[in-house]
């Protein structure tokens, strides 16, 4: 009843200006405003560069992860076997060169490609077999989780990694910034290149904007549909490598939950500057919102299960705030 | 809700619903100005404008799903602001769409009481009251198709008539019904008019849009005109006809409008040929000639299998049998994208929900068939912005797309703009067949020249075009040659002077029983 209430007041122009305003800004806005108060609060912890490259660090491979999955979810399907696929890439990639002994940079491509191969499995299913992409992608991913087991036999892969490998997360081979920042930064960066900027980008928006009209316009959708899984599945294996590179080892459900985080990422970022859709940039301050977000609760020493409610919480709070004054501005 | 209240006053005077003064603006733009409007209660009135006039922004405000920035409704001459489509309902008022909101997968009955269920004690649906409050409605309306059927499979007529069904059961005082017959066949808009008469019998005012201004006259006892987001005529009696109306639309006579000429130049060599391609039962065994250069009709009912014809050949769905061939070459589309390849384009029948993507700017829109001509190369297909734009821009300026500028979303272009990006996103691939499934429909007067002038133009530069139409007048306007079907047949082709409504109305009507002999 509260938003009949609320609809039936009338607005004046400059008020809806304000909201509309609010639904496009209000994420990046409180994103600032958390950066400020937590600078406030904790002058001393907070506003350091250390602390900041400490948080960019931490999430840049949920923002890999969260960006590839942007592809996804821009075609207008879900892909739920990231996590699980993240997962087995770091189960995959440990093995292959404690156990296999393969060279570092070839069992990196080997892993990648496996990941390129998931989402094509996982593009195939939905788009020739029609099957739903939530069944299709649990489904897949619920093998996964099998295979890394099987693999694995549930035993971490953590004994004779060679510092080569962990060099590749834990380094910091440009001007001292950690890897996995750079790695983001190119990633983030390629991808919103790609959807904005190219053909391809173009083909992908309107595929998620309105498959049938993007059909009729003779855009190959099914093909379309599938690069956006074969991206997403290219960013889990990017994700899983570097997580097992920083971890040191590769466990069995390590990336399980980078699922979560990314989906949390991406629908914050459609509620980012554009109305309610998703792209690569409001992917990256969705994903900057929850990491400091976390960061600020670590810091205020607050236990760790307030970061899940936190996460939940600002998902559906920044969403729903920013359809709500979407409605309000256009009514 | 006093709303509801079944007192009427004295019925001639006193309106059912009376708007005085209207305004609404989007952002910069206003919708409407000053908009007034009263409708008597069991009176059809009508209500005429060009695109862009303010219609339904008028009716979106009726509905509840917009606020006025100022003036008032009164209903029963109280004050009455609608603050959501439910509680317009209330009020007495039903609305049908264009777009139809019926719920496909649920059976004709549930459509009809959908919100309203008989429950039986347990709480569980009482189906025995429920048919028997939806069954008499029903008929009264004449709906033909068995009441437990889905409504997926039913025709558009079958919709409004189910729709019109819920309205009565629903008590409303007041149907507004915009643009009923734009997919609808002669006979079927026929039969809705009987219903509209019938439903005016019973008390129930109906409040009629439509760019057909022949249906107008025939139904409505007032017409109500808006032009530029302001009432500037309301018509009765012996002031109303037709002369008046074009004169309040347009704002002044422009009797001249069917300026089409005819080809002038001979058709030139055949570019697509078709024969034999059959795709049962909508589609059996038609085979025809596409020249350069020539304007084809594709006429006939509602259903007729002109839409699925056109599917065909453009390779979305794949024919059981026959062959095509395209310039000479066997050409066998397995999807549009093949189509496309092969210099096939489509504008097709639902713009909005088949051709454009409405989130997105006109440019975007404009340049989804010319991504290829965009890119900086194959190997590197970055789009360049420059080229991006002055494709856009030419488009506005060629087909005069009224628009704020070209990354304006195009889900905030009137209807006859939105079809204009359409068109114009083909012309930069320079298709050999350019295929269009009811170019103009729900498109006003002056948009509706421009486009067949265009047309006819991109027939003269060379271009063969394949128009489908079920606007009877739209063809002999536009074609140099008109094939009618009939039960997915071929059963006429007419050329020349042998292009005429009747001939075209009376062939649609020879289906496989040869009912008319014409």
């Amino acid at each position: 009843m509260s938003d009949i209430t609320l609809s039936a007041r009338q607005l004046s122009p400059s008020a809806k200006a304000a909201l509309g305003v609010f639904a496009r800004y209000g994420t990046v806005i409180g994103l600032a405003a958390m950066i400020a108060a937590f600078s406030i609060l904790s002058p001393d912890a907070f506003p350091t560069v250390n602390n900041f490259v400490n948080v960019l660090n931490q999430t840049s491979l949920a923002m890999i992860i969260a960006g590839g999955l942007t592809l996804a979810v821009i075609v207008g399907e879900l892909d739920l076997s990231i996590g699980y696929a993240a997962s087995l890439h770091g189960v995959l990639v440990t093995g292959l060169i404690v156990q296999t002994k393969l060279p570092v940079p070839l069992a990196i491509v080997v892993v990648l490609m496996l990941g390129a191969v998931i989402g094509i499995v996982n593009g195939l299913i939905v788009t020739k077999l029609r099957v739903n992409s939530v069944i299709a992608t649990l489904g897949v991913g619920t093998i996964i989780v099998g295979l890394s087991f099987a693999y694995s036999a549930g035993v971490p892969i953590a004994a004779g990694v060679p510092d080569e490998f962990l060099d590749l997360a834990l380094g910091r081979w440009l001007f001292g910034v950690p890897n996995p920042i750079i790695v983001m930064a190119l990633v983030l960066g390629a991808l919103w290149a790609l959807v904005e900027r190219t053909s391809i980008g173009q083909e992908i928006q309107a595929v998620g904007g309105n498959p049938s009209a993007a059909r009729l316009a003779g855009i190959n959708v099914d093909r379309i549909k599938i690069i956006g899984f074969v991206i997403s599945g290219v960013c889990a294996a990017l994700t899983g490598i570097l997580l097992a590179s920083r971890l040191g080892s590769g466990t069995a459900s390590a990336a399980d939950s980078y699922l979560l985080s990314a989906f949390a990422a991406v629908f914050l970022g459609s509620a980012t500057l554009r109305d309610g859709e998703f792209h690569v940039f409001g992917t990256f301050v969705g994903a900057l919102i929850i990491a400091f977000g976390f960061n600020g609760l670590n810091i205020f020493g607050a236990p760790t299960f307030s970061q899940y409610m936190f996460q939940g919480a600002i998902l559906i709070v920044a969403v729903g705030l920013s359809s709500l004054g979407r409605m309000l501005a256009e009514t | 809700m006093n709303a509801l209240s079944k007192d009427v006053g004295t019925p001639e005077l006193s309106p059912l619903i009376a708007a005085r003064g209207l305004r609404k603006s989007f952002g910069g733009a206003q919708a409407l100005k000053d908009a007034s409007l009263s409708i008597l209660p069991g009176e059809v009135h009508g209500l005429v404008g060009a695109n862009g006039a303010g219609k339904s922004t008028f009716i979106r405000i009726l509905a509840g799903l917009l606020k006025p920035d100022a003036g008032e409704i009164l209903v029963d001459g109280r004050p009455f602001v609608a603050a959501s489509p439910h509680h317009a309902g209330e009020a007495g008022l039903s609305f049908i769409h264009q777009e139809l909101a019926l719920v496909p997968d649920m059976t004709v009955i549930e459509n009809i009481m959908l919100g309203l269920p008989k429950r039986t004690r347990l709480g569980w649906v009482d189906w025995t009251a429920t048919a028997r409050e939806a069954v008499p409605v029903a008929r009264r309306v004449g709906v033909a198709a068995p009441l437990d059927a889905k409504v997926k499979g039913l025709s558009t007529a079958e919709n409004w008539l189910i729709s019109i069904a819920r309205a009565l059961i629903r008590k409303s005082r007041l149907i507004v019904m915009d643009e009923p017959t734009a997919a609808l066949s002669v006979a079927e808009s026929d039969r809705l008019f009987e219903i509209i008469r019938g439903v005016r019998a019973s008390g129930v005012a109906v409040l009629y849009v439509s760019h057909r201004l022949d249906e107008v006259l025939d139904l409505c006892q007032r017409v109500s005109v808006f032009r530029d987001g302001r009432s500037v005529a309301e018509l009765a009696g012996g002031a109303l006809n037709r002369r008046a109306l074009v004169e309040a639309i347009i704002g002044r006579e422009q009797t001249a409008e069917r300026v089409v000429g005819r080809a002038s130049a001979g058709p030139g060599k055949t570019v697509l040929s078709v024969r034999g391609l059959t795709r049962a039962p909508k589609v059996r065994d038609v085979s025809f000639d596409l020249r350069r250069g020539e304007v084809l009709g594709l006429g006939g009912l509602v259903g007729a299998g002109r839409s699925e014809l056109a599917r065909l050949v453009f390779g979305a769905d794949r024919p059981e049998s026959g062959t095509m061939t395209l310039e000479g070459a066997t050409f066998e589309p397995r999807d549009c994208s093949d189509a496309v390849k092969a210099g096939i384009g489509f504008v097709p029948e639902e713009r909005r929900a088949d051709g454009l993507v409405l989130t997105k700017s006109v440019a975007f829109n404009v340049g989804l068939a010319n991504l290829g001509s965009l890119v900086f190369s194959p190997w590197l297909p970055f789009i360049v912005g420059g080229r991006r734009r002055s494709l856009a821009q030419a488009m506005v300026r060629d087909l005069a797309i009224k628009t704020p500028d070209i990354e304006t979303p195009v889900g905030k272009l009137s209807g006859g703009n939105q079809q204009k990006v359409l068109i114009g996103r083909w012309l930069g691939v320079k298709p050999k067949v350019l295929i269009l499934d009811e170019p103009t429909r729900g498109v006003d007067i002056g948009a509706r020249g421009e486009i067949h002038r265009l047309l006819r133009n991109l027939a003269q530069g060379g271009m063969a075009v394949l128009v489908i139409s079920s606007e009877p007048e739209e063809l002999p306007d536009l074609c140099d040659r008109v094939l009618v079907m009939a039960g997915g047949r071929i059963v006429r082709d007419l050329s020349g002077e042998a292009i005429t409504r009747h001939g075209i109305i009376a062939a649609s009507y020879a289906d496989a029983q040869e009912r008319i002999h014409a």
